[in-house]
């Protein structure tokens, strides 16, 4: 039982913001723009120390926020050709496609590291007026006599941090929310595992193999390559280095017995993908967990004194060859720094007076997407999804193209009927699936 | 006592292109763990600690990591990073009024020579105490120096001197939210300096030296000898890189050391 | 005296630096022998150095040896000490007291260049002279020729009074080498862990993997430094020196001063992710794979997986 904390010091901040990722520096510059006294507190010695990978990701929501961000964000390239590939241990089907609109302002996807954009967001707030705390982890929240939070108490020496709001987005599993008792069944099932490689390649020489010029890059994304184990690959090209890596479900590698490194040794090893990373030194491996999106396995978003935001309130799709997060995070920061600035205005910060944050949430992209693709980390990662529909997918082309002489050429339908049959596959199971995909993407 | 810390900035996990030996740019460079190790123990030994810095605006980020961490003072010395060791311990020198005790660590990870706290020793004319593995407080200061081979020194050092010591020699305290946010909103006072900036060298990736291997034995015959320097009867096997999963790797592992007798 | 180069060794009682021999050896035999015991210590030399001179000079004192060695060397164009605690701590003093550049520490040193280490060993400096320097040596970097010590050498002593004007920290008394790392300078293989491994936990890991192998266990100073292992393990320059026959890295860079302390085992097998820091370019067997991992594998194939009296519970 803790005792709660009844101090009637003026607070230290109008707004402590926990964790400097995307969804936190969005909130402080939204926040501090407002004219609200802003904390940002980030265990890691710098923003993005911890949070090393590099990944694709869709500033458009900056527009507002950041007019011509383009000029000033450190991006590594433009995606400006994206791939899906289905695959079997030996196939390949590829849908490639590239386009010169994303080539130029405002452009779509952006390759670029976290230990770059980070700083360079949280820089953002700092400008902004923000005063930006590393080094430093929030361990508890603090109530009042009313068990509203009011604060955060943090691993330093008998320092605590007073605020009439917090905004936490200190990332996936977020210990704050779960504290706040926001998460009501909390379970591994929502949890998925991302692993990464980063592969040093000359500029040069990627420009060469990928087809690509000056900062043009390439988003290729995998269904069929983790083994059986539910999950999808993706492969980024930043300047001078390849991201590679595999998103699967922890439960099913846990249960495999795999570990993660193997899995992207397996897909770097695949004969589509193999020839782009000859020669290619490894530069550095993480591994991180990612929510698995889902509208359903969101938390709670408010409580009395407390907003949360990002990853730790799961605003994050990753669903086999869907990996997006930044976005969410940094529109669903902003709502949240916006909130605040009218929640403290107004002197009130109970559940009541952040109501404008969910209004803000459904107004936007966040919430309607993650309802919308609700069912797709579902779908994806089922088996039909995972095993089957590549093979079947695969083989149909390959039948097609095969020259058979003698044999005459079988006609499509046949080849269809004959590839469901041999996979054991119901027709009733192959129309739900396309049901549902026209349901979630349609 | 009067105490003075003398702080760098340097690149956290310095890491250079191997094709150029140019050293890669950390932009988010702190200070070592020495060096960290240094300020504690000037903020433990003395009572208005002024901290010292020489280096560019960046710099900056280090002192303040000294007034959170206890220091009084600080200043920062406007100099450009490729700065001798000379030229940095001037100006560093130049800065300490009256006498004192002050603190450095053993090397920066960077440069790697240890030099700064010597040469403010033999500036200041101060007796110096550098490569401390152990610092017991008192008047004078018990501290002992790591000598080569597994060797200490133990030494009684009083002020005025110059101390420099190794990571690990004291765990530092982890400064409260509250000086961290005081330290944020402190001044820092700016010294301008113009050195001529020395001739840098040419950097190059690290290379091995061919070195002087000492000769057969001299007992043996002419014959004997001449096998022996050209290796002509040893067995050799070329060098081999195998990327390998934990098991292949172990496997490899095992079976070449059982070829060559081990374990035992 | 006048000449190309000197080599300046600071003595302890009787004990050479490490890397003296190499310091000679670069300045062509000329060398000043200065400290306590120096004559036994010239003795130890052998007559590699052509052209001796020994100075009896008490306990260590880099301040005051400085001012009454600088008139003595001021007409060699290079005065060489070794990267040695006391020449690295000697060295830029003497400096300053001839009013020349200090090169340290440097890989090589010739008349119109010299290469210095940077970045710990990562990198190479390369610098053309332009006049008169003093310059470190780094142990192990050169070698040096074999000596036979039954020849006698000679040598000119000096007794010397440094001045005592100038203030030294006091002397105490040595301490000799910690008694328990006696097992690693005579092992013949060595298995040793690098900061690749990343926690004390897996440094644990590794003592048992050398246990099973029947090997001593090391240490680099980055894992010593963290606290992951005893300093009495530590391999290199500051620390045990060591010539074992088959030496494993696990997680290694291989930096200079850590290399220096190695000997030349005749079999090197290496385990790091970066296939070219130097410590795998000297491999006889490179393995590109997760230290960690790998260790755990190896503890489990040796059966020493769990640790010694480990039950079960905290
Ligand atoms: C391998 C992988 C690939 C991905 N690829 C993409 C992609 O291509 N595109 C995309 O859009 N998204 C991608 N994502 C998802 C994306 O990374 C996240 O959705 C996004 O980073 C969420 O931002 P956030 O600010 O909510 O959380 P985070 O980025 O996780 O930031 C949380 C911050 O809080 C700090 N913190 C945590 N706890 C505390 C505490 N107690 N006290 C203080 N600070 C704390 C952390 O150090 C961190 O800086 C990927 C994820 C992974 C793992
Ligand atoms: C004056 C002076 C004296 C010194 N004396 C000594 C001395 O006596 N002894 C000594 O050892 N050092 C000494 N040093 C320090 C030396 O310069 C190096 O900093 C040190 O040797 C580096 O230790 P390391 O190889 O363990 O660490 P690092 O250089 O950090 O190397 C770690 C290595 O592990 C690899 N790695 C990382 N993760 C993994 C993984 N999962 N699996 C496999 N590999 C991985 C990395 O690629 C890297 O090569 C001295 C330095 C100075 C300046
Ligand atoms: N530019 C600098 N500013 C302040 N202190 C320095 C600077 N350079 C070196 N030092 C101090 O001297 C120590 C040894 O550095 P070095 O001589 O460069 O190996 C460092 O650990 C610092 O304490």
């Amino acid at each position: 039982m803790t005792q709660p904390d009844v101090r009637n010091d003026p607070p230290d901040f109008d707004v402590v913001v926990v964790g400097a990722g995307p969804a936190g520096s969005a909130a402080a510059l939204t926040a501090a723009r407002g004219g609200l006294r802003v904390c940002l507190l980030e265990r890691g010695p710098f923003p993005g120390s911890k949070n090393m990978y590099g990944g694709v990701v869709y500033p458009r929501v900056l527009d507002a926020l950041l007019p011509q961000w383009w000029e000033r964000m450190p991006v590594q390239r433009w995606v400006t050709r994206r791939a899906t590939m289905l695959a079997t241990e030996t196939q390949a089907l590829t849908v490639d496609y590239r386009t010169e609109a994303w080539s130029r302002p405002p452009y779509n996807g952006a390759t670029a590291y976290r230990a770059e954009l980070d700083p360079w967001l949280a820089q953002q707030a700092v400008d902004a007026g923000a005063i930006l705390v590393t080094g430093t982890t929030a361990v508890g929240l603090l109530r009042d006599g009313r068990g509203r939070v009011h604060g955060v108490r943090t691993d330093r020496p008998d320092s605590t941090l007073t605020a009439p709001l917090i905004i936490a987005c200190d990332g996936v599993n977020s210990f704050l929310a779960k504290e706040a008792g926001l998460y009501p069944s909390f379970s591994a099932d929502n949890i998925t595992l991302g692993a990464k490689e980063v592969l040093g390649l000359p500029k040069e020489e990627i420009d060469k193999r990928f087809g690509v010029t000056g900062r043009e890059g390439v988003d290729i994304e995998m269904l069929g390559v983790t083994g059986g184990i539910p999950g999808g690959g993706f492969l980024y090209t930043n300047l001078d280095s390849i991201s590679i890596g595999v998103v699967v479900s922890v439960t099913a590698l846990a249960r495999a017995k795999v570990r993660p490194e193997e899995l992207i040794a397996r897909v770097k090893r695949h004969p589509a993908l193999a020839g782009y990373l000859r020669g290619a030194r490894l530069l550095e491996y993480s591994a991180h967990a990612i929510p698995e999106g889902g509208y359903d396995a969101m938390p709670g978003l408010v409580t009395d004194g407390m907003l949360v935001a990002g990853d730790a309130a799961a605003m994050c799709l990753a669903a086999g060859i869907w990996l997006e997060g930044v976005n969410f995070a940094l529109a669903a920061g902003a709502a949240a720094g916006d909130t605040a600035v009218e929640a403290i205005r107004a002197g009130d910060t109970s559940r009541m007076g952040l109501a404008g944050y969910h209004r803000r949430l459904e107004g936007g992209f966040v919430l309607p997407d993650h309802r919308k693709l609700r069912r797709a980390p579902h779908l994806l990662l089922s088996g039909r999804m995972q095993e089957v529909y590549p093979r079947l997918a695969c083989d149909l082309v390959e039948n097609m193209f095969t020259v058979t002489n003698p044999t005459p050429k079988k006609g499509l339908g046949r080849l269809v009927r004959q590839g469901v049959g041999e996979r054991g596959l119901r027709w009733r199971d192959l129309a739900r699936d396309s049901l549902t995909a026209l349901r979630t993407f349609g | 006592m009067n105490c003075i810390v003398l702080l760098k900035l340097v690149a956290l996990q310095p890491s250079i292109d191997p094709l150029t030996g140019v050293a890669l740019r950390d932009p988010h460079g702190g200070l070592s763990a020495a060096d960290r190790c240094a300020l504690e123990l000037a903020v433990q030994t003395g009572d208005e600690v002024l901290a010292l810095t020489a280096g560019p605006a960046a710099a900056e980020r280090v002192l303040r990591e000294a007034l959170a961490g206890g220091a009084a003072r600080a200043v920062r010395i406007e100099l450009p990073s490729a700065a001798s060791s000379l030229q940095v311990a001037r100006v560093l020198a130049a800065q300490v009024a009256g006498p004192a005790l002050v603190w450095a660590g053993d090397h920066s990870l960077d440069r790697g020579s240890g030099s700064v706290p010597a040469y403010v020793a033999g500036l200041l004319g101060w007796a110096q105490a550098l490569g401390l593995v152990a610092v017991t407080a008192g008047d004078p200061l018990r501290v002992q120096r790591r000598l080569d081979a597994g060797r200490r020194e133990r030494l009684a050092v009083t002020a005025p001197a110059v101390l420099s010591v190794e990571a690990g020699v004291i765990t530092p305290r982890r400064p409260t939210v509250r000086a961290l946010l005081q330290a944020q909103r402190a001044e820092i006072a700016v010294v301008h300096t113009s050195p001529p900036v020395p001739e840098p060298g040419r950097s190059v990736p690290f290379r091995p030296r061919a070195r002087v291997l000492p000769g057969p034995d001299p007992g043996l015959s002419a014959r004997d000898r001449l096998v022996t320097l050209s290796g002509a009867l040893r067995e050799h096997q070329p060098p081999r890189v195998v990327h390998a999963d934990p098991e292949q790797a172990a496997d490899e592992l095992l079976t070449f050391l059982r070829a060559r007798g081990v374990p035992r | 005296m006048t000449g190309w180069g000197i080599a300046v060794v600071p003595v302890r009682a009787g004990a050479l630096p490490l890397g003296a021999d190499e310091t000679v050896a670069e300045s062509g035999g000329v060398a000043l022998l200065v400290g306590s015991g120096t004559i036994e210590a010239a003795e130890r030399l052998g007559p590699r150095a052509g052209q001796v001179e020994v100075w009896e000079a008490g306990d260590y004192r880099p301040g005051a040896w400085a001012a009454r060695l600088a008139a003595q060397l001021a007409g060699y164009d290079t005065v060489l000490l070794p990267a040695s605690p006391d020449g690295r701590d000697l060295a830029p003093r003497l400096a300053l007291m001839l009013d020349r550049p200090l090169y340290a520490p440097a890989m090589t040193v010739t008349p119109g260049q010299v290469t210095v280490i940077r970045g710990s060993g990562l990198r190479l400096e390369e610098h053309t002279r332009t006049g008169p320097c003093v310059a470190t040596l780094q142990p192990g970097v050169r070698g040096a020729e074999a000596v036979n010590t039954a020849v006698p050498i000679p040598v000119a002593l000096h007794p010397v009074t440094p001045p005592s004007a100038i203030p030294d920290a006091l002397f105490v008394d040595l301490l000799a080498a910690d008694p328990t790392t006696v097992d690693l300078a005579d092992a013949r293989v060595i298995l040793t862990a690098g900061a690749g491994l990343g926690s004390a936990e897996c440094v644990d890991l590794a003592v048992r993997v050398a246990t099973g192998l029947h090997a001593s266990f090391g240490a680099t100073r980055v894992v010593t430094d963290a606290g992951w292992a005893p300093v009495s393990r530590q391999i290199g320059t500051t620390g045990v020196v060591v010539s074992p026959a088959v030496y494993l890295a696990f997680g290694v860079s291989g930096a200079v001063q850590h290399l220096s302390g190695l000997g030349r085992p005749d079999t090197v097998i290496a385990v790091n992710t970066d296939e070219s820091c130097p410590m795998m370019a000297m491999a006889n067997l490179a393995l590109v794979s997760d230290a960690r991992a790998l260790l755990q594998v190896l503890a489990e194939r040796l059966g020493v997986a769990a640790p010694p009296g480990g039950g079960v519970g905290p």
